[in-house]
């Protein structure tokens, strides 16, 4: 037998031997790395839906009716109920955003449901010239549409099985259109479930002429000028309200802050007593095998031979701690999410890195000091039972 | 083959101010057997020690096969531990959760590297062949002692030194232990040196000797 | 940076010698003169190559020779690991050749002219007349330094005998050492490139043939991976791979190789010591794969980070004329016809472009994105007969500028007017927006 696989394998058997205590040690470091990786995944989950919140607005400034109400969780604007929507007056808004006389662009956008055969299907009507300007990330397979097509968001199209070229039919309240697919959009985002429509055809067929539920602007440049922006416009719209994109986002920014200070001093706490439960068993494993070590140090065996043993040991609780570790922190991770972001967690792989390095540290660090004690073990006193 | 194996002159060890072994001159020849009698405390057992490796004088000279204990660094001693001496314990010291052979294995890899059908072989030798795959807490007294045996002589030792091997075991089992000692010493040349309270055990050897309170009270040799 | 770059090519010459020396045991002397006498025909060969070829054709010729090298090396270490499972060590056949005084000259000689050539692409400049005393001075400090690593060799610690795939992955590791450190003899970029262009060619023979139109049966997240395949990632592990396998078969042949037999002895504790004592003796002549492996890693290193300073000036913002063109002067602020690129930055309505404009040898000018169709937008930098993209660090050379494809810079349309150039302003920004829509992102002022 190779001396490498003999090794690992007494490392298996010593393990095995005293399997209750074993079983500990990797609960609790498993414990500790699963917090961790807990931590991680949402807190990097949440930025990266934080940041993907802002990004996916495109318009830093957004103009809304007072009272559409704005919620928040599942991943972007959702409109509301449609008997309480109220409406922007297309014409009221251009003016008031001319006047301000601010350097920016903006797409106008309005919400509806147009019925296509028994379903309901949420419509946007756009300006997809303007769309195609200024929201560079719109992926569309197929063409950008002309006149009377429409484009199809990817989910929406998985959804109800509508390929590029076909032709709908759908009814509004004022009339009915047929446009035809052109293409499908797919951005990852809210955009994927929409179905969109040139702005001028949905305000017609849904019977809303002039009218407009939302306008997007772009002001570039930020901070100050965002402000001036805002200032500025704010007056001169009535029944409107003008919001900075980011304002949306700062209500689950806040959230996050808190659970994420709440799971780092849980963290801290298990990683503290993990550090010291792991260091007890470890010590009192190390002194009830003294006479193990001692035999091994009569045997021949070299100090730095013994100490490669029992740091195998160390190591192997270590990784088996960290992937299971990873494994459940997944598994609180999905709990966490559900219950106070009502989202998925993201999958980060990378983090199996983390949590094992987590757990390798603390059954390092705990059993460093039997470690140093079996250094320097005297074989005779060992032997003899002291 | 009448060479020194062992030579010792004013060997000392202090515990504290206990003096367990007090100045000692000794010589053992190279293949010869010897016995050390006393009583529990007499030193014998800290004699062995010294000659093992396991501990270090403090005074005097020790030379084993023409290596100074005195001078060997901590890594020496385990070298010289691995490479020149066989111990076998009174409480026949097996590692609990490895079976027969990877006890055996154990020092092999101490020395070398694990050689899994020598190991059975020797345990064959020692009339374990059909114990190979059971712990230490499956066999019984006798046979745990053997497989301590064969682990001690598992990588040719010159010197094999037995502290009490027979303290724990019936009069059967110590005759069957004795005689395998004597059978394989008979074949690999070793010199035994064996602390022991039992006069028939102690008959075995060349040579007995008899320490008490750390002096070498008795010279015997065998037919005397 | 020279300085560097000098360290780089004598650390490359002294461990050749230092190992052919140490693999060679033929006198020391004969070594020594046929390693000179390389070196000094090597340079000889590469100012004749440089002075006689135009264009890249030098640099190819080199490069072709190289990369025959590198193939030969894989050949070798296939054929060792082969071999390795058979019978009789691979240290006994060596010795053979080791001790063959014919053998070891022209294995130092070859090694020497490759170095040789190597070297003198560092410092002979490129085109025109030989330059003699530059020559005789590189070629003369060659023998110099040969003559003191031999001084050197002998205070070495002795390592393990070498067998002949050992000692051609050592070598061939120091050769690719040295020659990474001048771009354009660079392999392991190109050889990024060629398996990031393969992948790609791969991927769209595949969608084209079979599953286009149908885009929609995959979900978005599968697209994503699809996407990984692009990446830049992929080409360079997937180089990496090519780069390091012959040195991993090396050291697999050698750790296959069967042990000395040691059944002979009869003592289990003997058999055993001496069994122990191949193990390490094995595990020592790994040590020489491990070199060789460090060198490549080194070489790699190099390539992605070349120590070169690159021609990259900050780009100039640009403005519109009302008609929507911009208009680029020939001389003024900015002399265009120096050979040079010179970067430009327009910015219209929050959405930017960088661009450069470059006058090309036959005089003639071409205008480009600061950005390929592959990569993300880094831009380019421009050394000597090449621009070189930060991103995938391949050279372009300068003549194919202007051309599309690959790693080039994306060629904008333009006017040539009387005395200067005009771009239409917003194509120019509808053409950064898809060549770059991936990452959408201009980092432009900020350089």
């Amino acid at each position: 037998m190779q001396r490498n696989r003999w090794q690992f394998h007494l490392v298996i058997r010593a393990l095995a031997y005293r399997r209750g205590r074993t079983f500990l040690l990797i609960a609790v470091l498993s414990m500790a790395a699963s917090l961790a990786t807990a931590l991680g995944i949402v807190s990097l989950t949440m930025e990266k839906r934080v940041a993907e919140e802002i990004r996916k607005y495109g318009a830093n400034l957004i103009i809304m009716p007072e009272k559409a109400r704005i919620s928040i969780g599942s991943g972007g604007l959702n409109f509301g109920e449609f008997s309480e929507a109220t409406y922007l007056n297309q014409v009221k808004t251009e003016d008031a955003i001319i006047r301000s006389g601010i350097q920016l662009e903006h797409s106008l956008h309005l919400s509806g449901t147009l019925r296509r055969g028994a379903a309901d299907i949420l419509v946007e009507g756009v300006n997809f010239e303007v769309i195609r300007r200024l929201f560079p990330w719109w992926h569309i397979q197929g063409s950008w549409p002309n006149g009377a097509e429409a484009v199809i968001g990817s989910r929406l199209a998985a959804r109800l099985g509508i390929k590029v070229g076909e032709e709908l039919e759908l009814l509004g309240v004022a009339g009915v259109v047929r446009p035809r697919v052109a293409g499908i959009v797919n951005t990852g985002g809210e955009e994927d479930d929409l179905l969109y429509l040139a702005l001028p055809e949905l305000q017609q067929v849904s019977g809303r002429s002039g009218q407009l539920t939302l306008v997007r602007l772009l002001v570039t440049a930020g901070g100050e000028r965002l402000k001036t922006a805002m200032d500025r416009l704010g007056p001169l719209l009535s029944g409107a309200v003008v919001k900075e994109v980011r304002q949306v986002a700062r209500t689950s920014e806040g959230l996050l802050a808190k659970v994420k200070l709440l799971m780092m001093l849980a963290t801290v706490v298990v990683l503290i007593s993990a550090g010291s439960s792991v260091a007890g068993t470890m010590s009192a494993s190390i002194l009830e095998r003294g006479k193990e070590i001692g035999l091994m140090k009569a045997m021949g065996g070299g100090r730095l031979n013994i100490l490669l043993l029992f740091c195998g040991e160390a190591l192997l609780l270590g990784v088996t701690g960290g992937i299971t570790g990873y494994l459940i922190g997944n598994v609180i991770a999905l709990f966490i999410m559900q219950t106070v972001f009502a989202a998925p967690p993201g999958f980060i792989s990378w983090l199996v890195w983390a949590s094992m390095g987590v757990s390798l540290f603390l059954a390092l660090a705990g059993s460093a000091g039997p470690l140093v004690s079996v250094f320097r073990l005297d074989p005779v006193r060992s032997l003899r039972g002291e | 083959m009448m060479d020194v194996l062992i030579e010792t002159r004013g060997l000392t060890r202090n515990y504290g101010e206990i003096c367990a072994l007090k100045p000692l001159d000794l010589r053992v020849n190279n293949g010869e057997w010897l016995s050390i009698m006393g009583h529990s405390g007499s030193g014998k057992s800290t004699l062995l020690n010294l000659l093992g490796g396991l501990d270090r004088p403090s005074d005097g000279f020790i030379r084993v096969g023409g290596e100074d204990l005195r001078v060997l660094s901590e890594d020496g001693m385990a070298r010289y531990r691995r490479e020149f001496v066989g111990i076998i314990f009174q409480q026949h010291h097996l590692i609990p959760y490895l079976t027969a052979v990877e006890n055996i294995m154990m020092a092999q890899y101490f020395h070398s590297v694990p050689d899994e059908a020598e190991a059975r072989t020797a345990l064959e030798r020692v009339g374990l062949g059909h114990r190979l795959k059971n712990r230490p807490g499956e066999l019984s007294g006798g046979e745990q002692q053997r497989v301590c045996i064969a682990r001690a002589i598992i990588n040719s030792p010159r010197l094999l030194l037995g502290d009490e091997p027979t303290g724990n075991l019936d009069h059967g089992s110590t005759r069957v232990v004795m005689e395998l000692l004597s059978e394989l010493r008979a074949e690999e040349q070793f010199t035994i040196i064996m602390v022991t309270h039992n006069h028939e055990v102690a008959a075995w050897g060349d040579r007995t000797i008899y320490l008490d309170d750390g002096v070498m009270v008795r010279e015997e040799l065998k037919g005397d | 940076m020279g300085a560097l770059k000098l360290t780089v090519l004598i650390l490359a010459w002294g461990g050749i010698i230092i190992v052919l020396g140490r693999g060679f045991s033929v006198n020391r002397l004969l070594l020594a003169v046929s390693n000179a006498t390389g070196f000094a025909a090597g340079v000889a060969v590469g100012a004749l190559l440089l002075s006689t070829l135009q264009g890249d054709a030098s640099f190819a010729v080199a490069k072709a020779v190289l990369s025959a090298l590198f193939l030969l090396h894989w050949l070798v270490s296939l054929a060792a690991l082969y071999r390795s499972t058979g019978e009789g060590t691979t240290v006994e056949r060596f010795q053979k050749m080791s001790n063959n005084p014919l053998s070891a000259a022209c294995c130092s000689i070859a090694v020497g002219i490759l170095a040789g050539t190597i070297c003198s692409f560092r410092f002979i400049p490129q085109g025109g007349e030989v330059p003699l005393l530059t020559v005789v001075i590189v070629g003369f400090s060659g023998v110099c330094l040969t003559a003191f690593f031999f001084g050197v060799e002998q205070f070495v610690p002795k390592m393990p005998v070498p067998t002949a795939e050992v000692l051609m992955a050592i070598v061939v590791s120091f050769i690719l050492f040295a020659s990474s450190s001048i771009p354009r003899l660079d392999l392991f970029s190109p050889l990024v490139m060629k398996v990031m262009k393969l992948i790609h060619d791969i991927v769209h023979q595949f969608f084209e043939s079979m599953l286009i139109p149908d885009h929609l049966f995959f979900r978005p997240e599968v697209w994503n991976y699809i996407g990984l395949l692009f990446g830049n990632r992929v080409g360079l592990w997937g180089g990496m791979l090519i780069w390091f396998t012959p040195v991993l078969l090396v050291a697999a042949a050698i750790r296959l190789e069967r042990l000395p037999s040691v059944a002979h002895i009869r003592q289990g504790a003997e058999r055993r010591t001496l069994l122990k004592a191949h193990i390490r003796e094995r595990r020592t002549r790994l040590v020489a794969p491990l070199i060789a492996g460090v060198m490549l890693a080194a070489a790699v290193f190099q390539s992605r980070f070349p120590a070169v300073e690159y021609w990259d000036p900050k780009p100039l913002k640009v403005a519109a004329t009302p008609s929507g063109s911009i208009f680029i002067p020939l001389t003024g602020e900015i002399d265009l016809k120096d050979g040079k690129i010179h970067k430009f930055l327009f910015k219209e309505r929050g959405r930017d472009a960088r661009f450069m404009v470059l006058q090309n040898s036959a005089g003639g000018y071409t205008v480009t994105l600061d950005a390929c169709s592959i990569c993300k937008p880094d831009g380019y930098g421009q050394t000597e007969g090449a621009v070189i993209c930060y991103y995938c660090k391949t050279l372009i050379p300068l003549e194919t500028v202007g051309k599309p494809g690959g790693c080039n810079p994306v060629p904008v349309p333009f006017m040539m007017e009387k005395n200067g150039i005009a771009i239409d302003g917003a194509a120019l920004l509808n053409l950064w927006g898809i060549t770059v829509q991936a990452t959408n992102r201009v980092k432009g002022a900020a350089r």
